[in-house]
């Protein structure tokens, strides 16, 4: 395995041998690592000391079921920390594949100079781009398929990374066409647009697989593995997951009361049973849209969907969850089709949805359209490519967005809007958003899927939930597993060990491992410390502690020494 | 008494997902369930007027009951 290093600075792209002190690392445990001991923690992030990071995870390239995802890090815009965001397609199987552990990116291109870095089988190169300044993500990935081959896989920014926008996001492509994957947390668009590098273009890996150190070990777990998610109940092709999407909880979530519903204002929508996972999949296939598509070569779970108009075209590759969260309920639109469109633009832009969702809602609290306005919301979602001041305001994310409209609501932690989970019902996940290195980021530990353990309106338990769930996470992220893919390997972790040990051959054990994951969360942790973040920064917004949500009048109450001591058994 | 019952997901098929039973009498969530045509192991998670709750939980008037399939956070 070797490291790519490219330095805009001087525009060198150069090969270095692993250090050993990265060698058993990847994804987001590598860059957590990477971060440490590479930059000023304290440096600006969109500032030449900042690196961005592309790392693909331990299990990737060895073709083991949902474990292609892509880490992408650096010191985050929005939470002035540590950042991991992953996003599907092929670029995390395709660097494991050539050998890439990482790819940092240093320093800055001359300013108004913008680059494309092509990596072939044994070499790369840094190219000039500026004619693909302006251009969204989905006509960047086209023209570079058009000129580097339809196989090859391209990661983009939009206009919103261009303009340094807080709330930019990295496109990443996926198998044929596919697009629409996005790792869409934390602003780390910005950091690449601050770069000067507009995109990547990876040549398709001649190689099918990596070396495998004990093939019969690797083989057999994997098999176990991707058996044991096609027989779990929620994510094998009778469940709900592959059926409906991850907007197969909307109704759920409503249910419960933590539906993100007009800024954060209540907790259930009266609109919501036309957003559900049930009507999305009514409506894809009437259309005769798709479900159950895959993210990622080789996924047994296969959650995802192309969202067809009235007309049957397509407007978007899939519509998640968390958008129809964030850009539905949240700014009071009921209907399926104006997600979309919003999800599209975004997605165009390079912006992500969460973020994007939760800063309009901020806009119309203040007035400047009316919740459920359709045209209105557009108008000024579209505001954000065209880099008008309004535009520039939301695509910074809700905190700024809040604070130039005098908003006071304002649903984020550590500087990064929550996900699509209001944590006064659902208080596992408000634990999480103020104690994870990450931020509010339901992917760093979402209670939801352990409603069952513990009481989400409780206060008992969510501190010992939060940290289970953390470190599992951290596995998940450094693996380059999906999420989703969490069961198998949380009941039998023996399975992620044999899977690892498989691969490279190190004879970890299960206690290893844990010890690995936690360490994950320790340099995150050192890091945001070093950069100078405190307790405090970490704390759910005042008004959540105090104003009652609808419908279970729940606030979230969890003592703040509680908080403070989750880390404590780490 | 009337309750207000939603099915949600892949749960029952065919079945209309809103109904309103009337009760008679001490009714727990599983005896509703059963009385449905639901596998308990069908379902992943129930929830009476928003709030979670178990098989065994007596059903009081005039709610909402929910019953859900298994399902991951998204």
């Amino acid at each position: 395995m070797k490291l790519l290093r490219v330095n805009m600075d001087d525009l060198g792209v150069r090969w270095y041998p692993v250090p050993p002190v990265y060698l058993q690392l990847g994804g987001r445990a590598l860059i957590a690592r990477l971060l440490l001991e590479e930059i000023p923690p304290a440096c600006d992030p969109l500032g030449r000391h900042n690196i961005l990071i592309f790392a693909p995870g331990l299990l990737a390239g060895g073709g083991v079921t949902t474990a292609g995802r892509l880490s992408v890090g650096g010191k985050s815009p929005l939470t002035g920390g540590v950042k991991e965001s992953n996003a599907g397609g092929t670029a995390g199987d395709t660097l494991a594949k050539l050998g890439i552990k990482a790819i940092t990116v240093e320093g800055q291109a001359q300013s108004g100079e913008w680059y494309l870095l092509h990596i072939k089988a044994d070499s790369a190169e840094l190219l000039p781009a500026g004619d693909l300044k302006g251009t969204g993500t989905y006509a960047t990935s086209d023209r570079l398929q058009e000129r580097y081959g339809a196989d090859c896989t391209v990661i983009t920014i939009g206009q919103a990374g261009e303009f340094c926008m807080h709330g930019a996001d990295i496109s990443v492509t996926g198998e044929r066409d596919q697009r629409s994957n996005h790792a869409a947390r934390g602003g780390l668009g910005a950091v690449m647009g601050s770069k000067g590098l507009k995109a990547i273009v990876i040549d398709k890996p001649l190689g099918k697989s990596i070396p495998l150190a004990d093939a019969e070990l690797f083989r057999t777990a994997s098999r176990t593995f991707a058996q044991k998610l096609i027989n779990d109940p929620k994510l094998g092709t009778k469940g709900s997951q592959h059926l409906y999407g991850t907007a197969s909880i909307v109704g759920a979530v409503n249910e419960i009361g933590s539906l993100p519903t007009r800024n954060f204002s209540s907790g259930s929508f009266e609109g919501s049973a036309s957003l559900r996972g049930e009507h999305l999949r009514e409506l894809v296939l009437e259309r005769e849209g798709k479900i159950g598509t895959r993210c990622m070569p080789g996924c047994v779970i296969a959650c995802r969907n192309n969202y067809y108009d009235e007309d049957g075209k397509s407007i978007v590759g899939t519509l998640q969850f968390e958008t129809i969260a964030l850009m539905g309920s949240n700014l009071g639109l009921s209907s399926l089709d104006d997600v979309a469109q919003l999800n599209y633009i975004c997605n165009d832009f390079g912006l992500d949805t969460i973020e994007t969702g939760a800063a309009l809602a901020i806009a119309l609290e203040a007035g400047l359209a009316q919740f459920g306005d359709t045209e209105r919301i557009l108008a000024l979602l579209n505001e954000v490519g065209q880099g008008t001041i309004i535009g520039r305001v939301i695509g910074n994310g809700a905190v700024t967005t809040g604070r130039v409209l005098g908003i006071r609501r304002v649903p984020a932690v550590l500087g990064q809007a929550m996900p699509g989970y209001d944590p006064r019902s659902l208080k596992g996940n408000g634990v999480t958003y103020a104690t994870s290195p990450q931020g509010a980021d339901h992917t760093a530990g979402n209670a939801f899927g352990a409603r069952k353990e513990v009481n989400p309106l409780g206060v008992q338990g969510q501190r010992e939930l939060s940290l289970k769930l953390q470190i599992i996470a951290a596995m998940l992220d450094s693996t380059g597993l999906c999420l989703f893919a969490r069961p198998p390997v949380i009941a039998d972790p023996q399975l992620m060990v044999d899977m690892i040990n498989g691969i490279h051959g190190w004879g970890w054990t299960k206690e290893e491992l844990d010890r690995f994951n936690r360490d994950v969360l320790r340099t995150e942790l050192e890091f945001n410390r070093r950069a100078g973040i405190t307790a405090a920064d970490y704390r759910i917004p005042e008004y959540m502690r105090e104003e009652p949500l609808a419908p279970h009048n729940s606030t979230f109450d969890i003592p703040d020494d509680e908080l403070d001591a989750v880390f404590d058994t780490l | 008494m009337p309750v207000d019952i939603e099915l949600f997901g892949q749960l029952l098929p065919g079945a209309p997902r809103r109904q309103t039973l009337t009760l008679e009498g001490e009714t727990t969530v599983r005896d509703i369930a059963l009385g449905l045509g639901l596998e308990l192991e069908e379902i992943g998670l129930i929830s009476i007027d928003g709030v979670q709750s178990e098989e065994q939980d007596l059903v009081p008037p005039d709610c909402r009951l929910c019953f859900f399939p298994p399902m991951s956070g998204g």
